[in-house]
């Protein structure tokens, strides 16, 4: 079983959903997570079976599918993607177990099992063409969610975007079947496969065109500022699981996009573009932070909290070195469970009261403590407090940029004190203080079925802040290969020398080791 | 040993989690108990290794776990047990036992007793972290613990809008300077490769001096915060808001002293770097000065210590940045004894007078609550350094750091601070416990606290007489690893001058503050004095209009920035900006509609127009390709 595990995972839960269409409404629901939960046991499996001395991918699958161009169903994990299809497993289960009452229970599951189908698959494709087709059906189970299920202007929020994110993969393809054709040229061979290109090297000029048409798509995606509009407001009208998948998981298919694409296939690029980024990073830190402490729903200040977070992401991947790389996925994935929980903490108030705004709340200390704990935790987490899982991704993301810029670092480490502010503010407004609001003063506090959701993520948000190891070992030695990688492709020897020389770094700590024995 | 250091470092951790489980809970009395029990424990054990560490014994070193590895980068969670840091264990541990106890009566009445638990051992055990670190990652994490248990202590009482105001500026205050700490260690890991203590230390004098000045600033910014010293010094005084043994315990006893333990630690980084100690040592005694100044004219109880503690931290700095450390570490310690005892006190004339703040509507108390007042009068006069006081080994140790190294500047500020410190304190003492009582117009009954908060209190009051009996003891202790020295004044007349003049200065300013306020007929200020009329009374009364200043050109701009940054740069500007784009292209489609009209003759003219414009294009592209070499190379990107 293990060889097909990858295979398995991507479509057992599209299958499950196909037959979900003819499952008793009544039992929809124990249906549902009985798959998710089956899911997720699966992807533990996968993530026994991994072999975390192996930096490269592993479980790969090949399957021709138009073989004279070269298209075909490859899949693969490595240390960057494994835990990152853990967590849309565990976050798909959880969403699914903690679902409120909702009309079209049906459909609604099934959306959500096809959905899935297109999160492990975009992180398990290593083919151009097959990475682009889940990349795009991902976006048609989510139109779908908000547009249904979604608040008074869903319409609006998921025709924004399924087209601005479809426009921007347009010319991602562009860029994709350039590279196809490059690889013909070069060897007189069709070719999507990743493994392949990334044994490509291109010269310089061409590394910038197409990091320039493969960016549009990521960071839109990402969202990285200007291209950010459509996240306010999608999550705005998306029902509480859509914005907790969206955020999870999918937004981080721009940040992996760029690890797994955009620094291994244009090195030089990545260089060239390092500086420009790490600007649009730091406008994306200072800026959405300072528009999320204007907000008086308290949804939006979590949205757009997470465009602030992505461009601490953005900022350790264009590190180029291992620290900043490694840093940057581990954040992927912490700042998946704590942007996953406190949006699944708003939908529990929104629940009750039908309402997100700050001031309508108050005094919420007093009336739902245990909720007021749970906020608390993830609060701080998402502050960045050390033996929290965000703290180790921030701060490996800026202690690894620092080796490339002190001042920009320096601007960009503010992320610590405006972060601080917005949500500091957001749970005094909701928190603290006296209640004021008669409708408050007999809120339940959390009931089981959302307890069972947010103990766990509770838990690890806690566990893998302490203990980061059992995560960071594996995306650790898969981040150097791809370095190793980018630093042997770059060819302007400027630009080799930004990009970290990992075989200098395995050498000295091997020689360390030697000395102490 | 290394069972000691165990519990010495968990045993807070059990505490608070303890506690943590009954916090949605009624008061339970046993939560209390066993919270000061597990403490004291803690305590114990601190003195077990104490013991080892003074007999001789070598350093405690365990190393539990990687942290954080990847890349070059490898963290563990390690610690020590050296001469440094069990000082520290020492002090954080029996002034925490002691508030714990305290404490029990102190929250007695509180509906949020268990969480109150909760939080303050979570603070020991964040504390413990940052002392016993073998890191500086290590550090930074109890450096951020006990920024949130400060978080959550300040702001206790969560529905008065005042204490959660307090608790957020603390933390997000704290945060600016810790932006400037995480610098320091990124700068400390990508120069030496490490963050541990011992290897970072051994690299640092092959580094250059640039570097070096740099990784000193960066880390004494982060001490800034913590220390609260200028310009980060404005929560401190707010943080009063917190419950008042909050308030001994973390804000005068051990986490403000968080920054003096960092540059203590980093001593042989500013051993190497004199300039930086000498701006750490000037900033330090303009704290001092600027601290007590405000503490002349304030009239909250609570606000005059935390002053007072401010002052005494830039003692602390002027001592540890002319590279007397161990006469820092020593002040830390004796300060941390009658500072916790002088805030415990004023916890129990505020239980007395129902919460009242104001020294000027007291008075006369020390009849009802005799001990308090010994016990404040007593911390009193060892802050003012009388002898033979624990203040008096310490701060004068610290004037004598300030003549020898001839820095005279600084040694005359800190001389004329003494003075002051001297004056505020009684000024506070005469007003609460002498005179008429004053209470009475208020509709006040005071009365003593309970009398196992006064025993809780006792040992700090031992410690605030004999502590400076220690000083040989300590300077033995730490003589090897804070490269200590004995600053002596080698003629014995200025010695004698100067002791005698700096005894005769503080017990005049006492006599004249008693004078002034202990006399009959002192009235509640209403405002309308000459005093109070003049400019100097208003600018200190004020903080020098600081809090104004930032509020007014930080905090308010900041909130309107942000609101202009959302509703018109994001929604005007960005996002029309692509719902444009989207129109244009929707118009442009439905208006082009017309060409396909499926009539051959227009489409026909259509192509021509359509060829004619691409030819052109390919015309303007081919002339500006051959002329511009740069443009043909991006293009060759393209394939053109």
């Amino acid at each position: 079983m293990l060889d097909h595990i990858l295979s398995i995972l991507i479509f057992f839960p599209a299958v499950a959903g196909m037959l979900g269409f003819v499952v008793k409404p009544e039992g929809i629901r124990a249906y549902g997570i009985t798959v998710a939960v089956v899911e997720f046991a699966l992807s533990l499996v996968l993530w026994l079976g991994y072999d975390p001395s192996v930096s490269g991918m592993q479980f790969m699958e090949t399957l021709p599918l138009v073989p004279s161009f070269g298209i075909n169903y490859i899949v693969g994990v490595d240390g960057i993607s494994l835990f990152i299809i853990i967590l849309a497993a565990f976050f798909t289960m959880i969403g699914i177990a903690s679902l409120p009452e909702t009309k079209n229970e049906k459909n609604m599951i099934v959306t959500l099992l096809f959905l899935q189908m297109t999160m492990v698959g975009v992180f398990a494709a290593l083919d151009a063409i097959a990475f682009y087709v889940f990349w795009e059906l991902s976006l048609v189970p989510m139109l779908y969610i908000i547009g249904a299920w979604g608040g008074p202007l869903r319409i609006y929020a998921s025709v924004k975007f399924f087209l601005y994110t479809f426009a921007g993969s347009l010319v991602m393809l562009v860029g994709m079947l350039f590279m196809a054709y490059f690889y013909y040229q070069v060897t007189g061979k069709w070719s999507f496969s990743l493994l392949d290109w990334y044994r490509l090297v291109l010269p310089e000029s061409y590394q910038i065109w197409l990091f320039l048409a493969f960016f549009l798509g990521f960071a839109i995606k990402v969202p990285m500022f200007p291209f950010h509009t459509w996240l306010p407001y999608a999550h705005g009208q998306a029902p509480t699981i859509g914005s907790v998948i969206l955020a999870a998981i999918l937004l981080k298919m721009g940040t992996y996009a760029f690890i797994r694409f955009s620094l291994p296939l244009f090195p030089d690029a990545s260089v060239f573009f390092m500086v420009p980024i790490a600007f649009l990073a730091i406008i994306m830190i200072i800026y959405t932070a300072m528009v999320a402490y204007a907000q008086e729903d308290i949804k939006q200040v979590v949205a757009y909290s997470s465009i602030s977070h992505m461009g601490v992401i953005i900022l350790g991947t264009f590190a180029l070195n291992v620290e900043g790389i490694s840093g940057s996925i581990f954040l992927m994935i912490g700042h998946g469970v704590v942007s996953g929980a406190l949006f699944l903490l708003v939908g529990v108030i929104y629940e009750r009261r039908h309402t997100k705004l700050m001031s309508e709340f108050g005094g919420l200390a007093d009336v739902m403590p245990r909720y007021a704990l749970i906020f608390g935790i993830m609060l701080m987490a998402s502050v960045g407090l050390p033996l929290t899982i965000n703290f180790v991704g921030e701060f490996l993301s800026f202690l690894g940029f620092y080796q490339q810029s002190h001042i920009l670092t320096l601007v960009a480490g503010t992320a610590i004190i405006v972060g601080a502010i917005y949500m500091l503010a957001a749970f005094k407004k909701a928190f603290f203080g006296k209640v004021t609001k008669k409708e408050n003063e007999n809120l339940p506090d959390l009931n089981k079925r959302e307890l069972l959701a947010l103990i766990p993520l509770a838990i690890i948000t806690v566990w893998l802040g302490v203990y980061p190891k059992p995560v960071l070992g594996p995306i650790n030695s898969s981040v150097e290969s791809v370095v190793e990688l980018m630093h042997e492709k770059a060819q302007n020897p400027e630009y080799k020398k930004k990009i970290a020389d990992v075989k200098a770094i395995k050498l000295a700590r091997a020689a360390e080791v030697k000395e102490a024995k | 040993m290394e069972k000691y250091l165990y519990i010495a470092l968990f045993a807070p951790l059990v505490s608070s989690l303890f506690s943590a489980l009954f916090t949605a809970q009624k008061k339970k009395q046993f939560v209390g108990v066993i919270a000061s029990l597990l403490i004291f424990t803690a305590f114990a054990s601190s003195t077990v290794l104490l013991v080892h560490i003074l007999n001789g014994g070598e350093p405690i070193h365990v190393t539990l776990m990687t942290w954080m590895a990847t890349g070059g980068l490898n963290i563990p969670f390690g610690f020590v047990v050296d001469e440094v840091s069990v000082v520290m264990m020492m002090v954080v541990t029996l002034v925490s036992t002691v508030v714990h106890i305290y404490s029990n009566g102190y929250m007695d009445h509180d509906k949020s007793f268990n969480r109150f638990f909760a939080w303050l051992s979570a603070f020991v055990f964040s504390m413990m972290v940052l002392v016993m670190s073998d890191n500086y990652a290590g550090l930074f994490i109890g450096w951020e613990g006990v920024g949130l248990c400060s978080w959550g202590l300040i702001g206790f009482w969560y529905n008065k809008e005042s204490a959660t105001w307090a608790a957020n500026e603390a933390f997000i205050m704290n945060r600016i300077a810790d932006l400037g700490m995480l610098i320091g260690l990124f700068l400390v890991y990508w120069n030496t490769g490490t963050l541990q203590y011992e290897e970072a230390f051994a690299a640092f004098p092959g580094l250059d001096h640039a570097t070096l000045v740099w990784i000193g600033i960066f880390l004494f910014i982060g001490a800034m915060g913590k220390s609260a010293q200028f310009p980060l010094h404005t929560w401190l005084a707010d943080a009063m808001e917190g419950p008042t043994p909050v308030s001994a315990l973390i804000h005068a006893a051990t986490m403000v002293t968080a920054g003096v333990y960092l540059v203590i630690r980093s001593h042989p980084l500013y051993d190497l770097i004199p300039n930086v100690g000498l701006f750490i040592a000037s900033l330090g005694a303009f704290v001092a000065i600027f601290a007590a100044s405000m503490a002349l004219v304030n009239r909250d109880m609570k606000r005059i210590i935390a002053y007072s503690t401010l002052s005494q931290l830039g003692y602390m700095f002027a001592a540890a940045g002319l590279g007397a450390y161990w006469v820092a570490l020593f002040h830390l310690m004796a300060h941390a004894f009658f500072k916790a005892l002088l805030f415990l006190g004023a916890g129990n004339v505020m239980h007395a007078m129902h919460d009242e703040l104001d020294p000027f509507k007291m008075g006369a108390l020390k009849e009802k609550m005799k001990w308090t007042w010994i016990m404040m009068t007593i911390a009193s006069f060892a802050l003012a350094g009388v002898f033979p006081l624990a203040g008096f080994y310490s701060k004068d140790a610290i004037l004598e750091v300030g003549f020898v190294e001839h820095h005279y500047i600084i040694y005359t500020v800190l001389l004329v601070t003494a003075g002051l410190t001297a004056f505020y304190s009684f000024r506070l003492v005469a007003l609460i416990f002498h005179g008429e009582d004053r209470y009475t117009l208020f509709g006040i009954h005071p009365h003593e606290a309970y009398k196992f908060m006064l025993w809780a209190m006792s040992p700090l009051l031992i410690l605030a007489i004999i502590a400076g009996a220690f000083q040989h003891t300590f300077f033995e202790l730490v003589e090897e690893a804070l490269n200590a020295v004995h600053y002596h004044i080698h003629s014995h007349v200025t010695l004698w001058i100067m002791i005698i003049g700096t005894q005769a200065f503080v017990l005049a300013s006492i006599f004249y503050a008693y004078k002034k306020y202990a006399r009959k007929g002192i009235k509640v200020p209403d405002g309308t004095s000459e005093t109070e009329q003049s400019f100097l009374y208003k600018l200190l009364y004020n903080q020098y209009y600081i809090p104004y200043f930032y509020d007014e050109y930080f905090v308010k701009p900041y909130r309107e920035l942000s609101s202009i940054f959302w509703k018109k740069v994001d929604l005007k500007v960005v996002d029309a900006t692509v719902d444009g784009i989207a129109k244009v292209l929707y118009s442009t489609g439905s208006a082009t509609r017309g060409m396909q009209s499926g009539n051959l003759s227009t489409m026909l003219r259509w192509m021509v127009v359509g060829l004619v414009v691409l030819l052109m294009i390919a015309v303007a592209v081919g002339l500006a390709a051959r002329y511009s070499a740069e443009l043909s190379q991006f293009l060759a990107g393209l394939g053109v």
